[in-house]
């Protein structure tokens, strides 16, 4: 009875609901409610600008889902980001074209990124306890490049300067566009293509994948690098958009992205990861940080409130599972 | 009128979820007997176990004890009865001493505080009796496996059980340790001491035991004196049918097959030492060895996952071992792990993302997408030819049976068509009727031009399966014996001193 119960049952899975339904309704009935209670939120020009803030930290989510998906962790992410923008910038400052400039630092945080890798895998340690180190490190040189003063490229004639902060059709911002075409590419990757596989399995079981002859440390590596590379890419976009670069600037942003790809329901034990879910999750925190500004709440609490949400998501998840696994044992 | 028998388990029955574990198990313990209880691995032996044990509460049924009807619903309810048993798997404190692990819940005080002396001298007889000489104070991390599991045995003892349970109890006790063990089995039924004895060994069963319960499916087929039974009668009690039709006739070999082969030479690295040997397509060729003689090691070795100190090897393809398993699976050299669940699978991932595992994950042939219908329709092809049961490719590999899951860990490498196969203890906790389906599939691979190395840690398989067997005993290869040439007595004489038996001997002069 069970063998004629189950198939149809997997058979019919073409009419399921995608996983990332939950945060999706979270997303829109939080938005729905802010903007009940103050129209002014739902105004295209606030919401495009709401994508647009979680650009920078979105595209460090991304490569975050595949580090997730593999079982891994990458800390560093914040001052990749940082130490990749103060170099393009320095490159800026010192004359190069910023396009080719912004180039070497995608180039420059791919290649911190290797080093994060080459770590990993040479010393066969876990990326987080590597990262941890290395985020210093990033965080170090990047102090001793900028000798602790922001870098400002004076030179902002140059088209990289207008291009970016642009917002097409008077609204959405060329870095959201670039983020939002990303995430699709990033999506297809991790779930269509031979990388995003190598990817999935190796963090569902590193053993299995190791004996069924997945190279594990090639993909290890090369997850790494892609982290470096999108956080490369992320910070000297933040240059075009901002014109500088802080020499705080992405000292909090690990948790935060950490957060927005665990809100999303990419699980931290590895094998699968959902790029929608975490270009969600980075959003459903923006909506709560900014959400509490259109109430007048004071914005130091939203650190509060997402963490309660982080809270919030793990324990729905957690609960969800239970269920499934309770259904499952009285079918099977 | 004669007195009740000591246990005596009626129409006892358990269900986990669907699974039926015990459909109607009957049971017997006359005092002072050594009484075998043997079958298959999901024949339900081990919940019956746990069941007088007081660690699974039966959905139906009775127990009695002496004739006097009891609920053994936790494990110190089973105690109190004067139940004891002695785990397969270790119940120990490894941190901990030997003392405190021999008398675990039940410390002697003395003016209220846990009295070491008072252990010590309580301990001391039993364990001169089992021939246990060790530092009672040290960590039990520090003892062998086979003193560890003498340990559990003597702490089972302390507490003088009425019935004392052996869940395969010398699974991790080398030669010298079975026969001390047994030795003190011996004694205890001399002094009247009533046992249960579990084991898959059936020479062991014979060698010891009084009485032996055959069961399958859940329930009890036959019990008899041992004395009365042959090991061909109780294995076809076992499986339901006669040995010989477990395993099928080799098909015939293709035509215009190429015949390739594995050359081993002076191969030395982890347990291994100076191991020659060779295998061709066309043949079973078994490795036999006790757990840790060094079977997996060779195999583990032969697909690039461990490295060798020294010696050569030349594959099919003229080259030498592959560096990594990756290298392995792209030269069409494949391993089916011994532990399917840790090395084997994923498992809560599908059927299909399973099988293009070698396909997609390891080949650098392979194409740069990973499209789910494709891989989707190529499993739907392993499902049919290999009959796994599943209602499709989506479903997780974790719902499957055991037998089931093995064959897709098998899909997913002939997927890609390897040349060796190297198959360690494929059969492991897998159900009769996939065994015999495994083992068409074995000859299969070797008939289509394959290299077929194959281990078991079941010595009838390796006889019926294979055309000859070499033998391993502590990391050298001691001897190679024709299947057709050895019984599972001889085998097991072999494989457990390393010495080749006499009457192989005879045999081959």
């Amino acid at each position: 009875m069970t063998d004629g119960a189950l198939p149809t049952k997997r058979e019919r899975r073409g009419f399921r609901m995608p996983d990332e339904i939950g945060v999706i309704t979270a997303l829109v009935v939080m938005m729905v409610i802010i903007g009940v209670a103050r129209p002014r939120f739902l105004n295209p020009i606030n919401l495009f600008s709401l994508l647009g803030n979680t650009t920078f930290l979105g595209m460090l989510a991304l490569g975050m889902v595949f580090l997730l998906a593999i079982r891994e962790i990458d800390l560093s992410v914040g001052w990749m980001f940082n130490f990749s923008a103060v170099f393009a910038a320095i490159l800026m400052v010192a004359g190069v074209n910023p396009w080719a400039a912004a180039f070497a630092g995608v180039l420059f945080g791919a290649g911190l990124g290797f080093v994060n890798g080459m770590l990993v895998v040479g010393l066969r340690l876990p990326a987080v306890i590597v990262t941890l180190g290395t985020y210093s490190m990033w965080q170090g040189l990047s102090l001793v490049a900028n000798q602790g003063r922001a870098i400002v490229p004076s030179d902002t004639t140059s088209s990289y300067f207008s291009v970016i902060p642009t917002k097409l059709f008077g609204v959405l911002p060329v870095a959201a566009l670039v983020f939002v075409v990303l995430a699709i590419v990033m999506h297809f990757v991790l779930h269509r293509t031979r990388f995003g596989y190598r990817v999935q399995a190796v963090g569902s079981n590193p053993e299995a994948a190791k004996y069924a002859g997945i190279p594990t440390g090639l993909v290890r590596l090369q997850t790494l690098v892609m982290m470096g590379a999108l956080c490369g890419l992320s910070g000297v976009m933040y240059v075009g958009f901002r014109g500088a670069i802080d020499p705080q600037e992405g000292s909090d942003f690990v948790l935060v992205v950490i957060a927005a790809v665990i809100i999303g329901g990419t699980p931290l034990s590895g094998g699968h990861g959902t790029i929608i879910g975490a270009v969600v999750g980075m959003m459903i925190i923006q909506v709560i940080s900014s959400g509490l500004i259109f109430f007048g709440i004071d914005a130091t609490w939203s650190t509060f409130v997402t963490g309660a949400v982080i809270v919030l998501a793990v324990s729905l998840d957690q609960l969800i599972k239970y269920n499934r696994a309770r259904r499952q044992m009285g079918a099977g | 009128m004669p007195a009740a028998p000591l246990i005596c388990v009626e129409h006892l029955t358990k269900r986990y979820g669907g699974v039926v574990a015990l459909a109607d198990m009957n049971l017997t313990v006359e005092r002072g007997t050594i009484h075998a209880v043997v079958g298959e691995n999901g024949a339900g032996k081990s919940t019956l176990m746990k069941a007088l044990a007081g660690a699974v509460r039966p959905d139906g049924g009775e127990i009695r004890i002496e004739g006097e009807a009891v609920i053994l619903d936790t494990p110190n309810a089973a105690r109190r009865r004067g139940i004891g048993i002695v785990y397969q798997e270790l119940s120990l404190f490894p941190e901990r001493s030997v003392l405190a692990n021999l008398f675990v819940n039940r410390e002697p005080t003395r003016h209220g505080l846990i009295s070491l002396r008072r252990m010590e001298d309580d301990s001391r007889a039993m364990l001169a009796e089992l021939g246990l000489d060790v530092d009672l104070r040290a960590p039990l991390s520090r003892l062998s496996i086979g003193e560890r599991q003498l340990v559990e045995l003597c702490r089972v003892l302390l507490e003088e059980p009425r019935l004392i349970i052996l869940d395969e109890p010398n699974s991790a006790l080398n030669r010298r340790e079975t026969e001390r063990l047994f030795a003190v089995l011996e004694r205890l039924r001399k002094r009247g001491a009533t046992m249960l004895y579990v084991s898959h060994r059936l020479e062991e069963v014979f060698a010891i035991t009084d009485r032996v319960t055959i069961t399958r499916n859940g329930r009890d087929v036959l019990t008899r004196r041992t004395a009365e039974l042959t090991i061909p009668e109780v294995i076809e009690g076992m499986i339901g049918r006669p040995q010989e039709a477990l395993f099928p006739q080799p098909p015939p070999v293709r035509a215009g097959m190429k015949t390739r082969s594995i050359e081993v030479r002076n191969l030395t690295g982890g347990r291994l030492a100076d191991v020659s040997f060779e295998a061709h397509s066309g043949e079973i060729v078994g490795l036999a060895g006790l757990e840790g003689s060094g079977v997996t090691d060779l195999m583990e070795i032969l697909f690039g996952i461990r490295h060798a100190h020294s010696g050569s090897v030349t594959f099919p393809d003229g080259k030498g071992l592959p560096g990594n398993p990756t290298q392995a699976a792209r030269r069409g050299i494949c391993l089916v792990p011994a532990d399917r669940r840790r090395n084997g699978l994923m498992l809560e991932k599908s059927i299909f993302f399973n099988i293009a595992n070698v396909a997609i994950g390891a080949r650098d042939d392979a194409p740069l997408w990973f499209l789910p219908n494709r891989a989707i329709e190529r499993a739907r092809r392993q499902i049919d030819a290999l009959r796994i049961k599943a209602g499709s490719a989506r479903v997780v590999a974790q719902e499957l049976s055991g037998g089931n899951q093995q064959k897709v860990v098998i899909g997913k490498w002939l997927e890609i068509g390897p040349d060796v196969f190297l198959l360690d203890d494929p059969t492991r906790g897998v159900d009769v009727g996939a065994k015999r389906e495994i083992y068409g599939l074995i000859r299969r691979m070797s008939a289509d031009g394959g290299v077929v190395l194959f281990s078991s840690t079941e010595l009838p398989e390796l006889i019926g399966l294979c055309d000859r067997i070499l033998i391993v005993y502590q990391g050298r290869l001691v001897g190679e014996v024709a299947a057709a040439d050895v019984d599972g007595h001889t085998l097991l004489h072999f494989i457990n001193t390393g010495e080749k038996p006499t009457s192989l001997e005879k045999a081959v002069s």
